[in-house]
């Protein structure tokens, strides 16, 4: 009934408010019955304070009278639906239930794809991947903490979770937790305003191994980086394996305390570098057979030439490719690879303008470009006249009587004769298809 | 006689996937409506420049989910300055989140961290993202490089403006939205006589629409040309 109600003043309000406002503040909203009652699950305090403010009342002017004049109570509230956290709440019985019986390890958020054997090992991670698996094999002993650092999108994440499968394939029931740094930070803060701080402590302290991830965003948090502290402390003092991943060289982050800085090289520190040619190849083939694709060698080559910078980068360019090839239904070759990824290699829409194109094609024919406003109508000027506006039609939005009156103030219906006139020639004359081909790539590159 | 005022209801103008007309950017809607899907990519971006049909593709998205009995939410970055970092805490309970303009946060510390701490937890629990920004992720003027290779693992698609043809068809589709007829011939006039590109047609549109309810006359090239 409730939903019934609400789906209604939804409609009413779509009606009434912009697309914007209403896929902003009103479509995030989640309608649920309580006690026969209304009640409106927002994300967050700003939905919340923004929908109370600015459109509650509305809101409850249309119940009323789409409801006959009944005004069910209705509340305000910052929540999930039911649904998911019910979906929530199964899934985490199932995992305390199972682990009980030992049937299904802890998985305390770690991704079972990220192993060693999904790994791409190079020269640029040779090391951090032989420290990596010392870990997996002897967590607490071999090597604590483990500091792994590197640019975005080099593979540490990945590492971590090796790491982590790795220990509960040797031991199923132990207890690996993975979180970034700021969920930490989170769980704390939230921790301190539900006075559960015992219970964040023992949580954390109870692990086999933590895995901590972009430990740069502790930067300037200084609360979390005491608790951080003691928590460290305490897991070292247990044999317990801590391994953290960060952007840069610990000694390097700012806005962290010294204290942790010199800790966290107590254990052993590796770098992992951008990977080179092979290896950039390597990720790719590997990552084609993941989604089943197949890739010929010289568009992996092609691909890792062209996106140098990290991982991530190389994986998108590889979905853009599949993409394309699904949806258009051709096979990934050469050809077909550039074609896809012209656009990752082109920076910015380049802004083509009626002069710019004025002066190239000027240049390209070797002529003034005051002959192409001029009233000259020799074949040598006519025709990049005509080519010029071609392209002033086809590359600008500008409307036509404005692109005349940049011709030397000509009326719209030369424009169009000039354009109609360039299409025919490039169908007949092969010399004017390769101009315009020309011209084309000089003004769009 | 004076002329009759029309009432002041607008009949809004909802982006749906149907009256998207994609012209060269088949393969960006199909790429979209997929994600709504599972089984599609969880995060896509966009970038083209405006009057491209970026908006429309979100709006369409979202409208798309809501029918679904979904819960999905649009942001303006372009309207930051009415929005807070803040607004960005929960959203991976929701079933779609779409980000328009992302280049106007660039350079903005506390967003950028914000757009990056959900783009993680999106990835941990799931629900599609859609991205929409001026350039290519690189280019967009970002500071943090977390973000960046973010955006860039997804699928990225530049989208490609509509050529005329494609424009006088979207013209029409938007004209037929609102209960307007508008012909082929006088659809081809006004691309003959106006700026080009889409918003200002559309604006145009908007202007001929009242003029005509308030003439009430049909969209013919006689009115439109005595209306320019």
């Amino acid at each position: 009934m409730v939903a019934a109600l609400w789906k209604k003043c939804q409609d009413r309000l779509e009606g009434e408010l912009t697309a914007q406002q209403f896929n902003t503040w009103i479509r995030p909203l989640h309608v649920e019955e309580r006690d026969g009652n209304l009640l409106l699950l927002a994300p967050n305090q700003f939905v919340l304070d923004r929908v109370k403010e600015r459109f509650m009342d509305r809101i409850g002017e249309l119940i009323f009278e789409i409801n006959n004049g009944n005004l069910p109570d209705i509340q305000l509230k910052i929540g999930e639906s039911t649904r998911k956290r019910t979906k929530q709440a199964d899934n985490e019985k199932r995992g305390r239930l199972l682990h009980r019986d030992n049937q299904l390890p802890f998985r305390g958020n770690l991704n079972p794809d990220f192993t060693f054997a999904s790994f791409v090992q190079g020269k640029s991670n040779q090391l951090a991947h032989a420290a990596s698996q010392q870990v997996g094999e002897n967590p607490g002993r071999a090597y604590n903490p483990l500091f792994i650092y590197g640019g975005v999108g080099l593979g540490k994440t990945h590492l971590m979770h090796a790491v982590g499968n790795l220990i509960l394939k040797n031991k199923p029931d132990a207890r690996v937790i993975y979180l970034h740094s700021e969920r930490f930070v989170q769980d704390m803060v939230k921790a301190l305003q539900h006075r559960t701080m015992d219970d964040f402590k023992r949580l954390y302290r109870s692990v086999d191994a933590l895995l901590i991830d972009d430990i740069q965003f502790f930067a300037g948090k200084e609360q979390s980086q005491e608790e951080f502290f003691h928590t460290f402390n305490a897991l070292l003092d247990g044999q317990q394996q801590v391994i953290m991943t960060c952007d840069r060289y610990p000694k390097e982050v700012k806005g962290l305390e010294e204290r942790l800085k010199s800790r966290f090289g107590w254990g052993l520190t590796v770098a992992i570098e951008p990977p080179e040619l092979e290896t950039r190849v390597a990720i790719l083939m590997q990552k084609a057979v993941h989604l089943q694709v197949s890739l010929p060698q010289d568009v992996a080559f092609f691909i890792a030439k062209r996106i140098r910078s990290n991982v991530r980068e190389l994986e998108g360019a590889l979905r853009r490719v599949v993409a394309n090839s699904q949806f258009t239904g051709t096979p990934i070759t050469l050809a077909f690879a550039k074609e896809a990824l012209k656009d990752l290699i082109a920076l910015q829409d380049k802004q083509v303008t009626i002069e710019n194109i004025q002066k190239t094609v000027a240049e390209y024919y070797k002529i003034r470009v005051s002959d192409l406003h001029s009233k000259k109508r020799s074949r040598s000027v006519a025709r990049p006249r005509q080519i010029a506006m071609y392209f002033s039609k086809e590359l600008t939005s500008h409307s036509l009587p404005e692109i005349g009156e940049a011709f030397g103030g000509r009326d719209h219906t030369t424009i169009l004769h000039g354009c109609r006139k360039v299409n025919e020639l490039r169908v007949s004359d092969v010399r004017m298809e390769e101009d315009i081909h020309n011209l084309l790539r000089i003004l769009t590159t | 006689m004076p002329c009759q005022l029309p009432l002041g209801i607008v009949l809004r103008d909802n982006a749906t996937f149907s009256n998207y007309v994609p012209g060269q950017n088949e393969e960006v809607l199909h790429t979209v409506q997929q994600t709504l899907r599972s089984g599609g990519e969880q995060f896509v971006y966009l970038w083209g420049t405006a009057g491209n049909g970026k908006t429309h593709l979100l709006h369409a998205a979202c409208h798309e989910v809501s029918i679904r009995g979904l819960s999905p939410v649009y942001l303006p970055l372009a309207q930051r300055h009415e929005l807070a970092p803040q607004m960005l805490e929960g959203l991976e309970q929701l079933d779609l989140v779409c980000l328009d303009d992302i280049q106007c946060i660039a350079g903005d510390e506390a967003w950028e961290a914000a757009l990056f701490h959900l783009y993680n937890r999106l990835r941990e629990s799931g629900p599609p993202l859609l991205v929409a920004g001026d350039a290519i992720t690189g280019a967009l003027g970002l500071r943090l490089p977390d973000l960046v290779s973010r955006l860039s693992w997804g699928v990225v698609y530049h989208l490609q403006p509509l050529d005329d043809d494609a424009k006088r068809q979207a013209l029409q589709l938007r004209a037929r939205c609102r209960g307007v007829e508008m012909p082929e011939d006088v659809a081809a006039y006004l691309l003959r006589r106006s700026p080009r590109d889409l918003p200002a047609l559309f604006e145009l549109l908007d202007r001929l629409d009242y003029a005509s309810l308030a003439a009430q006359r049909k969209l013919t090239i006689p009115f439109v040309r005595q209306f320019l």
